[in-house]
């Protein structure tokens, strides 16, 4: 590690942020695409951690395992994943209430 | 002895052992194609009938391929039921554990095939039946994961499969509802799991369980929480995250919602084998992984995740129960008595971590979680009933049913009252195994968990009053509106088989316990130093390449391949039962020294 790169620490604030923000872009907003996203930037929120770790971690960046960006890889895969199902599940709901409404939908209770 | 090893082949190796999980997923792929391919221009009812039939098929053939991999070698399996196989490169593991979850997942998934062959909910039943089987191997893979990559990975592959099947019921517009909802929650969920198991990366610098409880052991050994920010708000994410998937409150909300808007098969497949799956993940990351921050040496009081857990447990099983009081709907109130046993069952986890009969110490919660979903898959194909006859799934549906089919009815009584926990039932044998365990603790941790005990069986009480509210319904009540039709088989075998099971397992618990403690007794305990990389230079890279050397080093000895090496699997086959060292491993080398460390606690 030389000393002009950035701090991991730095990293982790930034993750931790985006984290946040994802988090209360998911209990704040209604739409429900605007949760998709949300729900997105927490997912990277988590790869960001697991590239830092991995880069400022006890093994050599170009010699040691990968695990980080492994992780990174495969979470992305999901995500994409996820989101097909998620707009999947949102369009069924949008074709029956004419809504993309995250509140609207409660027909259920109790 | 150098020789040239061909990796194409350890990896095939590697194969045979997850011949169960390749099953279900080809499976899934046959079944699309015939969809597709053959009976697309067909009415819907006959497809669903000739597609439930191929499904069904291949998941008794999946089960019986299970059931020879765990026989014994001479009789031409592999004794995965009593051997520890860590595979391709210690990634998922084949065990005790897994095999036999692994056999109640294949066994309860033919049971729902049946469910879904009642009545038609939807027009796409290839797609219905391939999602039912891939949820299935993403459980599978889910019990088997041993390293945190895998572990996110097939919870995902099981969750996304859920989460469409869910909202499958095409004529009634709370299944869609239910959907999103389960997704929307899921998803989140599953955000908070991963932020969690990357802080668990940054701190340990490994995704393997085991050597993050190496990792943890070596920076102080059992220290439990306290003064440790970092590692506390990992804790509490992971546990967000299984949270959800067990349905533990406070992050339960999805449940009843999804419960009661998604096909009852559907409902079934979710309370019972996601719960299995998730469970037996809790256990390999909280109870080993994780195990060194459970409190700081025996003090069960002491900061750690036990407090934090024994307060989900009391929490689950309190809410959970009251709230199923005030329930009308069947498959809600269900739901939130899924809710109330998933507390039960934290209290078996937390039996596992703290009890000082430590090998076989998850015992008990594995044959709970196996009774629970046998008796939960035939309540749910209850609701199919009332479903399919009267469009509802009220329990006022089932007035008076004892007088219509007396037969289904006394199977019902027998499943209700072993959900509630009367002897002589399975359910009864389930929770005394659990909170006899947690009575097991050292000194320190009787007393608090005494409380949980105490507060486990009060709730059993109050369970006693929402079940005897079907039994009521059949007995006591006049039948209103349509009477329900004749059962038929697709309803009538899963409420049987169930029964078989709660009544048999009541009467005679010892196979299944037997079974259970071998299951248990095939990993390193999660509360024991065995089984812990004892080597500082340890590295994934190492067990692979060792589990290689030796498999080549067996096949240059003229020895059928196993990955155990050497002669020596046999030799471990033929050891006593109650042996608590797990089989031979590649991580046999750390044990000497890890005996002694615990031996000097």
């Amino acid at each position: 590690m030389s000393k002009t790169d950035i701090p991991l620490n730095w990293f982790l604030y930034f993750a931790a942020a985006s984290f946040c923000i994802g988090l209360f872009g998911v209990l704040v907003r209604r739409n429900a695409i605007a949760v998709l996203m949300a729900i997105e930037i927490m997912l990277n929120a988590a790869n960001i951690n697991f590239i830092a770790f991995w880069r400022y971690g006890p093994y050599s960046v170009n010699e040691g395992p990968l695990t980080g960006v492994m992780m990174a890889i495969f979470v992305i895969t999901i995500a994409a994943a996820e989101v097909a199902v998620g707009i999947g599940l949102i369009l069924l709901c949008y074709r029956r209430w004419k809504a993309a409404d995250v509140d609207r939908y409660d027909s259920m209770a109790g | 002895m150098q020789q040239e090893i061909d990796p194409l082949k350890v990896l095939s190796g590697d194969m045979l052992y997850i011949a169960p999980e390749i099953a279900l997923t080809v499976l899934g792929l046959l079944v699309l194609i015939y969809d597709f391919a053959v009976v697309r221009k067909r009415p819907s009812a006959e497809r669903q009938s000739r597609l439930a039939w191929l499904t069904l098929f291949g998941v008794v053939a999946t089960f019986a391929i299970q059931l020879v991999m765990m026989l014994p070698q001479d009789w031409g399996g592999f004794d995965t039921a009593n051997l520890y196989f860590p595979l391709f490169s210690g990634t998922i593991a084949s065990d005790g554990t897994s095999s036999w979850m692994n056999l109640t997942v294949i066994g309860l998934l033919g049971l729902i095939v049946i469910m879904s062959m009642s009545w038609s909910f939807t027009e796409h039943w290839g797609e219905y039946f391939a999602l039912l089987c891939w949820a299935g191997v993403g459980m599978m893979f889910l019990i088997a994961s041993e390293e945190l990559l895998t572990l996110f990975l097939t919870l995902e592959t099981m969750t996304l499969c859920l989460y469409m099947v869910t909202a499958f019921e095409k004529t009634r517009r709370r299944s869609a509802e239910a959907g999103l909802k389960y997704f929307v929650y899921g998803s989140v969920s599953s955000a908070l799991f991963l932020f969690g198991l990357s802080l668990i990366y940054g701190l340990t610098g490994t995704t393997r369980l085991d050597a993050i409880r190496f990792a943890l052991v070596s920076q102080g050994g059992s220290t439990g929480l306290s003064g440790n920010v970092a590692g506390a708000m990992a804790v509490l994410l992971v546990l967000v995250g299984f949270g959800f998937k067990i349905a533990a409150v406070p992050f339960h909300q999805w449940a009843p919602d999804a419960y009661e808007g998604a096909p009852a098969p559907v409902t079934a497949w979710v309370a019972t084998g996601s719960k299995i799956a998730s469970f037996v993940a809790l256990l390999k990351v909280l109870g080993g992984a994780l195990g060194p921050w459970a409190m700081k040496g025996t003090d069960v009081t002491s900061h750690g995740w036990i407090g934090l857990v024994a307060v989900i447990s009391a929490v689950t099983m309190t809410y959970g129960n009251f709230a199923a009081l005030a329930q009308k709907n069947l498959k809600r109130m269900l739901a939130y008595s899924s809710i109330a046993h998933a507390g039960y069952m934290l209290v078996g986890v937390l039996a596992a971590s703290v009890s000082a009969n430590q090998a076989s110490s998850t015992a008990p919660v594995l044959f709970y979680l196996v009774v629970y979903s046998l008796t939960t898959v035939g309540a749910f194909s209850v609701a199919a009933w009332l479903v399919r006859d009267k469009g509802t799934d009220q329990i006022e549906d089932l007035n008076g049913l004892g007088r219509r089919s007396p037969l289904l009815a006394v199977c019902i009584v027998l499943l209700m009252l072993s959900l509630i926990g009367m002897p002589p039932l399975a359910g009864f044998f389930g929770k005394l195994y659990m909170f006899m365990e947690s009575l097991n603790a050292g000194d320190k941790g009787r007393l608090p968990l005494t409380w949980l005990v105490f507060l486990g069986l009060f709730n059993s009480v109050v369970s006693a009053f929402y079940y005897v509210r079907v039994l009521k319904a059949m007995y006591l009540r006049e039948p209103s509106g349509t009477p329900l039709a004749k059962a038929g088989p697709t309803i009538a075998i899963p409420i049987v088989a169930a029964t078989v099971a709660a009544v048999a397992f009541g009467l005679y618990p010892a196979p299944l316990l037997d079974a259970m403690r071998h299951a248990s007794l095939t990993r390193p305990g999660p509360n024991t130093r065995v089984g812990t990389q004892a080597d500082p230079n340890w590295t994934p890279a190492h067990a692979a390449a060792e589990q290689i050397r030796k498999r080549a080093e067996a096949e240059a000895n003229g020895i059928r391949m196993v990955p155990m090496g050497g002669g020596s699997a046999p030799k471990a086959k033929a050891s006593p039962k109650g042996e608590t060292t797990p089989p031979k491993a590649p991580r046999e080398s750390g044990q000497p020294k890890a005996k002694q460390d615990r031996e000097s606690k």
